[in-house]
């Protein structure tokens, strides 16, 4: 393969160099309908799970198509796309928060059209290439981080438990029996880059073991007082050590302040801490970010471990699906899982979910956590 | 100031540090500068520009160093 | 022929749910038989070792990349993630495969020339990996050598007129909800105050100068569909001071069965006909609705503009006309001393174009001044807030104290009170006290 140019010409960098322009200006992908009757819509219909309509007060109407997709996706999946656009929609895409992919037409008669042509697009392996849901009151895509596939930090893939997930939970991206919405995320490790600290369930990756110390080689790859300064909880020293007859400098780590962040790893290679046995998942739940109602609030710890059980991660599945049903036989209409959680008491919670309580569900981390235990004689038995 | 002086300035105070790091915080270049930081920034700017600085990222931190210097270039055989 | 057996991922092809490894291996074929001719500049089997080292991944239970300190292209001090996998041995594909993110359109909206252009440029110069979208929101292309980088951000600035995102301590690429487009909750055009502020603001995206990371995020109205609420330093939260707008025969079409309630959305639940007192008026949580002799009153001064009574009736109810956002800072995940939602710092500014949104810029930048100079390395705004307190932010910023900055008022009484605030001040003389008081 030949080295093609773009034009560039390294020695001078800074020759035509077009810099600070910015994403390119939103208006210029609307469809018309959209450019139209923007800021003029009266209101929106969910026809069927998946499509939805928006009627403007021109009596304009567009008709959206919401399909599921994994974010990871190949540049062959986004071609696809762009021939399903052009055939129906008159080239116009869009892709929501949540990985989704809207389709939309302008009128009634074209809707039909497109639903079978997306139903009809099936990988070699037999998933759906674009399943039609996650509107109204159930499940939608859930949103992720990058795992194994990219990241040099994680406690857990994502696109693996995700896909495992999605697959346990596909009736509920298809239907919306549920009480109210429901909002599920992963995030591969506690860094959160997928803050998921607010959803109604959430799938955290986790490490457990501290990391390990390349003392050999940890001076020649890394600057110590990077790696120290690193540590959000002050666990790294710089030391002394004896390698091979030789005193080499490297770092100590107070394990028992270790919160296994991964942070000292991004700063020196000399330092990862990921294992088999030590990482796993964290499972979340209550949180939302919404003000309808209550207030958003936080998701909570309610399962502190389970194992990395590559590749469909059956306990994490199990628990989420046994936590939905119970959600969806038992709250009121509207209410999220949070909302029946506090209102039923989070005692009840782990009654009805059938969910163990240990120690490790009890806050001891810094200030925040006397504001969890209970400071009150009314409580369920 | 002088652009000239400014990258004196940084250049300095960061070779006296070089022994123990290469890799600096923004703020450290604006207490070199004794400027508010937002004024200090188009000085910063320009120092990279110019191949006085060069970015360094752990991708949610950036910092700031001489070019070439520190342990990690090497360990990512990019030279 | 696959160039690794992926025993463990071919068990994630089943399934109802778009299989992603479904979806690799037709890129992993797609790049071997390069249909299209290309002059491929990065390794023809990139796809088939990254599946061979995720699997690996699988197998190992443990990743298997490394970070790099690689930014971004010249002058950019974000925009690239590096990495570099640590079996290059095994994988000479994705030895070097570093992350570009590329700043998203408002609302995520595209054509597909547009994708297409995209999809060409990452075809030749990278692995044909995307994620559509990044968390933050960038279109994020996924493993590239560092040869490549220049090459790429040069075609995407020269020929599609598209720049790099950000990453490290810079402002992220900001981030809306639909908002106006295609919403009727929308209390301004998000798109319009995203694409403006992330273009007056290009400099502090692609050249860091913070302490740490700084998100934007608008959402149209309280629903908070981009969770702005949860995750930006700084929200832009759409609200309306006057009265929601009533349509009565609307309303009797919910009470009468005619209209879905909730646009539909609990369409396959069983939960009987539509109660107005029990769905609405009691689930009303400020208690300022009722429903008399088929006609709906709300108290709108009582209301606090949760949006229960609109989402549930959106053809009889409609956000009010006075529109403007609601400000609120320091959202951040839980790392290091647990997670903050956005504390309010504006209730109520007008989101005006015709000024060029100078009453927000107004707040924003004493805000970064102050952040930027009282804030420790790697220390999100919320967190220089907590540590040195709401009333610092409000002093920065120069924004009056007003009960709706708080939930309660403080339950002590430590009020650090400076001299000025108090009459005469702390200057006092001994003498004239011992005038009244013996030793």
């Amino acid at each position: 393969m030949a080295f093609v140019s773009s034009g560039y010409n390294p020695d001078k960098p800074m020759e035509n160099r077009i810099s600070d322009i910015g994403p390119r200006k939103y208006d210029e992908f609307y469809p018309e309908v959209i450019k139209n009757n923007k800021g003029k819509w009266l209101y929106h219909d969910i026809l069927e799970p998946g499509i939805l309509v928006h009627v403007a007060e021109s009596g304009d109407k567009i008709y959206t198509i919401r399909c599921g997709g994994a974010r990871l996706m190949s540049t062959s999946l986004i071609n696809e796309i762009c021939d399903i656009a052009d055939k129906h929609c008159d080239g116009h895409l869009r892709f929501t928060t949540r990985n989704n992919i809207e389709f939309m037409v302008d009128s009634e008669d074209k809707v039909k059209p497109l639903k079978e042509d997306l139903e009809s697009r099936k990988f070699a392996g037999g998933s759906y290439k674009f399943p039609i849901g996650g509107t109204g009151a159930g499940i939608t895509n859930i949103v992720h981080t990058q795992g194994w596939i990219h990241c040099h930090t994680p406690a857990t893939d994502a696109s693996g438990p995700v896909k495992a997930a999605m697959d346990v939970l596909f009736d509920d991206f298809k239907s919306m029996r549920l009480p109210a919405h429901l909002r599920v995320s992963l995030a591969c490790c506690l860094n959160m880059c997928g803050a998921v600290h607010c959803s109604d369930i959430a799938i955290l990756g986790y490490h457990r073991k501290p990391p390990l110390l390349d003392h050999e080689y940890l001076d020649k790859l890394c600057e110590i007082p990077l790696a120290i300064a690193a540590c959000p909880t002050a666990a790294i020293k710089p030391s002394k050590v004896e390698f091979k007859g030789q005193e080499v400098k490297s770092v100590a780590v107070k394990d028992d302040r270790c919160m296994f962040c991964g942070n000292c790893y991004t700063m020196c290679p000399s330092m990862p801490l990921a294992d088999k046995e030590g990482d796993g998942i964290v499972i979340m739940a209550g949180g939302k970010v919404s003000n309808r109602i209550s207030a958003p609030k936080f998701s909570k710890v309610v399962v502190a471990f389970l194992p990395n059980e590559a590749p469909r991660w059956p306990q994490t599945t199990t628990v989420i699906k046994n936590m939905v049903d119970a959600y969806a036989s038992n709250a009121n209409k509207y209410e999220r899982l949070g909302e029946w959680a506090e209102r039923i008491g989070w005692e009840r919670f782990f009654d009805i979910c059938e969910l163990d309580f240990t120690h490790h569900l009890i806050d001891d981390f810094r200030d925040p956590a006397y504001y969890t235990w209970r400071q009150t004689t009314n409580f369920k038995f | 100031m002088e652009q000239a002086e400014a990258a004196e300035m940084v250049v300095e105070a960061l070779r006296k540090k070089l022994k123990s790091k290469s890799k600096f915080y923004f703020n450290d270049l604006s207490k070199i500068l004794g400027m508010k930081p937002r004024a200090a920034k188009k000085y910063v700017n320009k120092m990279v520009e110019d191949g006085v600085l060069e970015y360094w990222s752990s991708g949610s931190t950036s910092m700031y160093g001489i070019p070439g210097t520190g342990k990690q270039a090497a360990a990512e055989h990019e030279d | 022929m696959a160039k690794h057996d992926t025993p463990l991922l071919d068990q994630l092809e089943s399934g109802p749910w778009p299989s992603f490894v479904s979806d690799l291996k037709q890129e992993a074929e797609k790049r071997a038989k390069n249909e299209a001719g290309h002059e491929l500049q990065i390794p023809v089997d990139v796809v088939d070792d990254l599946l061979g080292i995720l699997e690996l991944s699988f197998k190992h239970g443990k990743t298997h990349w490394k970070h790099g300190g690689i930014v971004g292209v010249f002058g950019y001090g974000g925009g690239v993630i590096g990495r570099y996998c640590d079996q290059p041995e095994l994988f000479p594909g994705v030895a070097h495969f570093h992350t570009m993110r590329i700043a998203q359109p408002g609302a995520k909206f595209y054509t597909s020339d547009y994708l297409r252009q995209l999809t060409d440029i990452w075809d030749r110069r990278g692995s044909g990996i995307t994620n559509m979208h990044g968390s933050t929101g960038d279109i994020i292309f996924i493993g590239t050598t560092t040869p490549q980088l220049e090459e790429i951000y040069y075609e995407i600035s020269h020929n599609m007129n598209q720049d790099l995102g950000g990453s490290g301590s810079n402002l992220r690429t900001p981030a809306d909800c639909i908002g106006q487009a295609r919403c009727e909750y929308a209390c301004y055009d998000t798109q319009d105050l995203c694409y403006n502020l992330t273009m007056e603001y290009q400099d502090e995206l692609h050249r860091p100068a913070f302490p740490y990371k700084f998100k934007f995020k608008f959402d149209g109205c309280p629903n908070g569909c981009v969770a702005a609420i949860a995750r930006s330093d700084m929200s832009f939260i759409g609200t309306w001071k006057d009265d929601i707008r009533i349509d009565d025969e609307a309303v009797k079409a919910y009470v009468g069965g005619e209209f879905a309630p909730n646009g539909g959305a609990h369409a396959d639940g069983d939960w009987g006909a539509f109660d107005i007192q029990k769905e609405i008026i009691a689930l009303c949580p400020t208690g300022c609705m009722k429903y008399e002799d088929g006609k709906l009153e709300i108290d709108n001064r009582e209301c606090t503009r949760c949006m229960h009574c609109i989402n549930a009736m959106p053809r009889a109810l409609r956000i009010g006309k006075e529109t403007g956002c609601s400000i609120l800072c320091g959202a951040k995940a839980p790392i290091l001393d647990g997670a903050q939602m956005g504390s309010l710092v504006v209730p109520f500014v007008e989101v005006n174009a015709d000024d060029d949104y100078q009453a927000i810029k107004d707040v924003i930048e004493p805000l970064w001044d102050w952040w930027m100079e009282e804030g420790k390395n790697r220390e999100r705004l919320g967190e220089t807030m907590k540590r040195l307190g709401f009333n610092a932010l409000l002093e920065a910023t120069g924004i009056a104290p007003v009960p709706q900055h708080v939930q309660e008022p403080r339950s002590n009484p430590y009020i650090f009170w400076k001299e000025e605030e108090v009459e005469g001040g702390w200057t006092r003389d001994i003498d004239e006290f011992r005038k009244d008081h013996q030793r």
